[in-house]
């Protein structure tokens, strides 16, 4: 009989590799008289003396500091001041703001679920996924006692074609070929194919897969370091247009480009091994709506939609992804081709919401980047500098297969938070629900029309 | 008009604690070429440069008093008059540490000062608005200009509780009561404190979940009594000496999600108020187990009614998609109160992602929850109360003239108790200054009697505001305030008013 065993991400802590950084810097001025109060006001150690030399003070570990002020309030010198980090400040570019960047190395650390005191600090809404709230519901709940409760919370899916109906002969026998599907324990897959990763650390993503029990995409000619067990969880890219088929028995799912010739490298694949998905790569940009219906009815499994790392599609006027994934989802939808394909969805994934969000919008699964690398401590600068503030060339694999584990573990407890408030049990059923969120035109114009706008002076 | 004010003498002003430290201007005097001439003592006509007598040396610059380089116009500007050129006046970098997009530091620095003097703001004082660039902070009133100087007793703040036909009156003097902060998720002294103050301005203030202790008694008709989901400290006792009994079904910074007290704030002491084991984490779950439709709902308040005949009811609910449903079907299950918690409100301790993202903002709410019950015929029997995310007396005037009736605060009294929202309420053994913590020796930093001077304070100077709203309205009730949406317009961001 088989054993109920519930799905689960078991997560270690991983302490950073370089000195942490912090959201503010103590600065202890020369007027201080080493009289110690701050030692003892500061309730999270950031003032200690000197180890050498007990009678003066050590600098300040700004990291600890959690601006509460009490030292600088209680310095009878004055002689403290704070401001806020530099190093801080400067983390990530555009929706990779530095509290997404620093919320991800936490994740990454703890594996835990950020929870803090105070109600929240941001801005009020924003472009793109920041301008949705998803819905919740009073007293509809699926489970009793906290996310962890009794009542399980699914969070698995499926990758592949559906049918839309089966078809039977006089006797009753199934005539209709049923595709093959893929159920994946979480809808998150992992992309190492443009990390620029050292062996060492790819390694390690690809051990955090296999934990977690997801796919990781993988340059095609990086596969072959890779044996055993591991190679059921990766899915090798092909990124030239042919193919030299020698793929792992393992492999259960590949991915191609399209770029021309897409179709018939595709049903090349599929006549060799008919037991493997196909997923089509696209960049989403002008017309993507229609090119993925094309790529549907063309008979791929699978469609991976690449939204720049700004979260939105490529070209000028592109769209957020929020948009972008709307239309695509009520498009397929429209002409009932939705469940005839499965929606990959990335770029711009910076921070957990960022997974309910886009499945809500229209997509099956999300595919994580730029974010594995922030979870071993990227400081996600515009450009990788000369010197790399991460040192990411010389992690280890068991350290990179904890990070990378935590942070999705992480997010996926977050999900089950956004969909326990929102009373759905099976993440299936959050995919194109755009009826359980609150998108931000829509709120102001139902809470705020017949308010006049003040004319813009300046 | 103002009988509804029952103890409200203007409490003299408290010492300031807080605005020494954290200053908008940084005043720095260079020890090495100072002379202690004592030349800007005697210049600066705000406090800033003071010695003690028969000191040498002249104290560090008191910089919250510091007008900043703006002064440079005056006369008796003390850098450009000091014969060493010892003195310099720039933006304080600590300054910029404080504060948040909601809660500017302006804001708070603002909401200390009005704690410790009880003096209002301008109206187009730019610590009215946060930098959030939506809801409150891109509405803004179509300010008249002032007519005269008001005379606060001409108008009334008060509002009534119960607008239904039958049932006990309540009045409150203020169109603001207290949230419910649980014992263990602050200090006892901060309960007491709220709850003298409610008695001082005859409003109301709420135990939130984690039982009534004794020393609320005194102040029991003006105590909320919370009935949340995990029923802690609930006893038929506390629920017969309240006034009104709130029902929570969900928290605006956490909806759907439950209560949650971290085991290292469950002291002994507050174990014994929630009947639990002391040091583990207390979870108050979601939902209600015995409710899961309305008809379960109206039992809920039956039993309460049946108690208790002479409290009012009220429903705290979060801000869903359908929150004008949940409204409607409260209302007709026997609730006074319709109490809507918007998304950005604040909290003990909530995952960070439930704050923005789950559930939407409180001024999408009101609007849509006023409009939907006027177009059901029943708004004149609701009572609808806001809150999450309401920070200063003009964020409430907003909220009546969004359709709400009255507003909670909880946040905006912590602030002015001292709070700098650094956000680590749930951390270890809590609140650093004292506040949001049952420690000894961490809620030793607070003194009850200036917590109710500094709140009191908040409430006088707000008061005042309103006052001077409803002058420049031509109005002389709050309660004529309610749905002028037609008085509001929308600014860009970071324009004052």
């Amino acid at each position: 009989m088989a054993v109920y065993k519930r799905y689960h991400i078991h997560t270690e802590e991983a302490l950073p590799r370089v000195a942490p950084v912090g959201k503010f810097d103590i600065v202890r001025a020369e007027n201080c008289v080493n009289c110690g109060t701050c030692i003892r006001s500061c309730v999270y150690g950031v003032h200690k003396r000197d180890e050498k030399d007990g009678r003066s003070m050590a600098e300040p570990l700004s990291h600890l500091c959690k601006n509460c002020f009490r030292c600088l309030m209680e310095c009878p010198q004055r002689a403290l001041s704070m401001s806020p980090g530099k190093v801080y400040n400067s983390l990530g570019i555009g929706v990779w703001s530095p509290q997404r960047v620093f919320t991800m190395w936490n994740e990454a650390q703890s594996g835990k679920i950020p929870v803090f005191g105070a109600g929240y600090r941001g801005r009020f809404s924003g472009p793109g996924f920041d301008g949705m709230w998803t819905d919740m519901s009073e007293i509809v709940r699926p489970t009793r006692d906290g996310i962890h409760g009794r009542e399980y919370i699914s969070t698995s899916m499926s990758l592949g074609r559906k049918l839309r109906y089966l078809e039977f002969d006089q006797q009753g026998r199934l005539q209709t070929a049923v595709p093959h599907v893929i159920e994946l324990p979480l809808p998150m897959v992992l992309d190492a194919t443009r990390l620029g990763l050292t062996d060492e650390s790819l390694k390690g993503m690809v051990s955090a897969a296999a934990h977690i029990g997801t796919f990781i995409l993988v340059p095609v000619e990086k596969t072959g370091l890779f044996r055993g067990e591991e190679q059921q969880f990766i899915v090798p890219v092909l990124l030239g247009g042919t193919l030299e088929l020698s793929l792992p028995e393992s492999t259960r799912m590949v991915e191609i480009r399209r770029s021309p010739g897409w179709e018939s490298l595709m049903r090349h694949v599929k006549s060799a091994r008919p037991d493997v998905l196909v997923s089509v790569r696209l960049n989403a940009g002008k017309d993507v709506e229609s090119e993925v219906l094309q790529i549907a009815k063309a008979g791929a499994d699978i469609v991976h939609l690449d939204f720049g790392e700004d979260g939105k599609e490529a070209g000028n006027d592109g769209r957020w992804a929020r948009d972008a994934l709307r239309s695509i989802h009520t498009n397929l939808v429209r002409n009932g081709h939705r469940d005839q394909i499965t929606i990959l969805a990335g770029g711009g994934i910076a921070a957990a919401e960022h997974v309910p969000k886009s499945i809500i919008c229209g997509a099956d699964c999300i595919v994580l980047e730029k974010a594995l690398k922030v979870a071993l401590g990227c400081h996600a600068c515009p450009d990788c500098k000369m010197t790399c503030p991460a040192d990411l060339k010389t992690a280890p694999s068991d350290w990179v297969e904890k990070r990378v584990t935590n942070m999705v573990g992480a997010w996926r407890d977050q999900l089950l938070e956004v969909m326990g408030a929102m009373g759905i049990r099976e993440v299936r059923r959050l995919r194109g629900e755009q009826g359980r969120a609150i998108f931000y035109e829509d709120a102001e114009r139902d809470a705020f029309a017949g308010i006049t706008a003040a004319e813009r002076s300046g | 008009m103002n009988d509804d004010l029952c103890d409200t003498e203007p409490n003299p002003h408290v010492p300031s604690q807080r605005l020494k430290a954290v200053s908008r201007n940084a005043v720095i005097r260079n020890e090495a070429s100072c002379i202690s001439c004592g030349l800007c003592e005697s210049l600066c006509p705000y406090g800033v440069h003071r010695r003690i007598e028969g000191h040498v040396h002249l104290l560090p610059p008191y910089e919250g008093k510091c007008i900043g380089p703006e002064c440079a116009k005056n006369d008796f500007y003390c850098v450009n008059r000091c014969p060493t050129r010892s003195l310099s006046v720039k933006p304080n970098v600590t300054f910029t540490s404080l504060g948040d997009f909601r809660w500017t530091s302006e804001m708070i620095l603002s909401t200390w000062k009005i704690a410790e003097t009880g003096q209002p703001l301008p109206l187009d004082h730019p610590a009215n608005m946060g930098r959030s660039g939506g809801g409150f902070d891109t509405l803004a009133f179509k300010i008249p200009a002032a007519k005269g100087n008001p005379d606060p007793d001409r108008f009334s703040t008060s509002i009534e509780l119960n607008r239904r036909k039958e049932g006990p009156r309540l009045k409150i003097g203020i169109p603001v009561y207290g949230g419910g902060m649980s014992y263990g998720s602050v200090s006892l002294k901060v309960m007491t404190a709220r709850a003298i103050v409610a008695k001082q301005w005859n409003t109301l203030t709420c135990t939130g979940e984690g039982g009534y202790p004794d020393a609320l008694v005194p102040y029991s008709d003006h105590v909320v009594t919370q009935v949340a989901t995990g029923l802690f400290g609930v006893k038929e006792e506390t629920i017969q000496r309240a006034p009104m009994v709130e029902f929570k079904y969900a928290q605006g910074a956490k909806p759907g999600l439950g209560g949650h007290l971290l085991y290292e704030k469950n002291t002994p002491m507050v174990a014994k108020m929630r009947q639990a084991v002391p040091y583990t984490s207390l979870f108050s779950p979601f939902p209600f187990h015995s409710v899961y439709s309305v008809e379960d709902h109206k039992k809920h308040l039956d039993w309460i009614h049946s108690i208790n005949p002479r409290a009012l009811l009220s429903v705290k609910v979060s801000t869903p998609n359908d929150v004008e449903m949940v409204a409607v079907g409260s209302y007709y299950a026997g609730a006074n109160i319709v109490h809507l918690d918007g998304g950005y409100g604040g909290t003990g301790a909530a995952p960070e992602i439930a704050k923005k993202n789950i559930a939407q903002p409180i001024e999408y709410a009101i609007s849509k929850v006023h409009k939907f019950l006027e177009k059901e015929g029943i708004r004149g029997d609701v009572t609808l109360i806001a809150s999450g995310g309401i920070r200063n007396a003009m964020d409430v005037a907003k909220a009546i003239a969004l359709g709400a009736d009255g507003v909670v605060i909880g946040t905006a009294e912590l602030v002015a108790i001292g709070c700098v929202r650094c956000a680590n309420c749930e951390s270890g053994r809590g609140c650093p200054r004292g506040i949001a913590t049952t420690d000894p020796q961490l809620e030793v930093q607070n003194e009850t009697e200036v917590m109710v001077r500094r709140v009191s304070n908040l409430y006088n100077a707000w008061r005042l505001q309103w006052c001077d709203l409803l002058n420049r309205f031509g109005m002389d009730d709050i309660t004529q305030l309610r749905g002028r949406t037609d008085l509001l317009r929308r600014v860009p961001e970071g324009v004052a008013q």
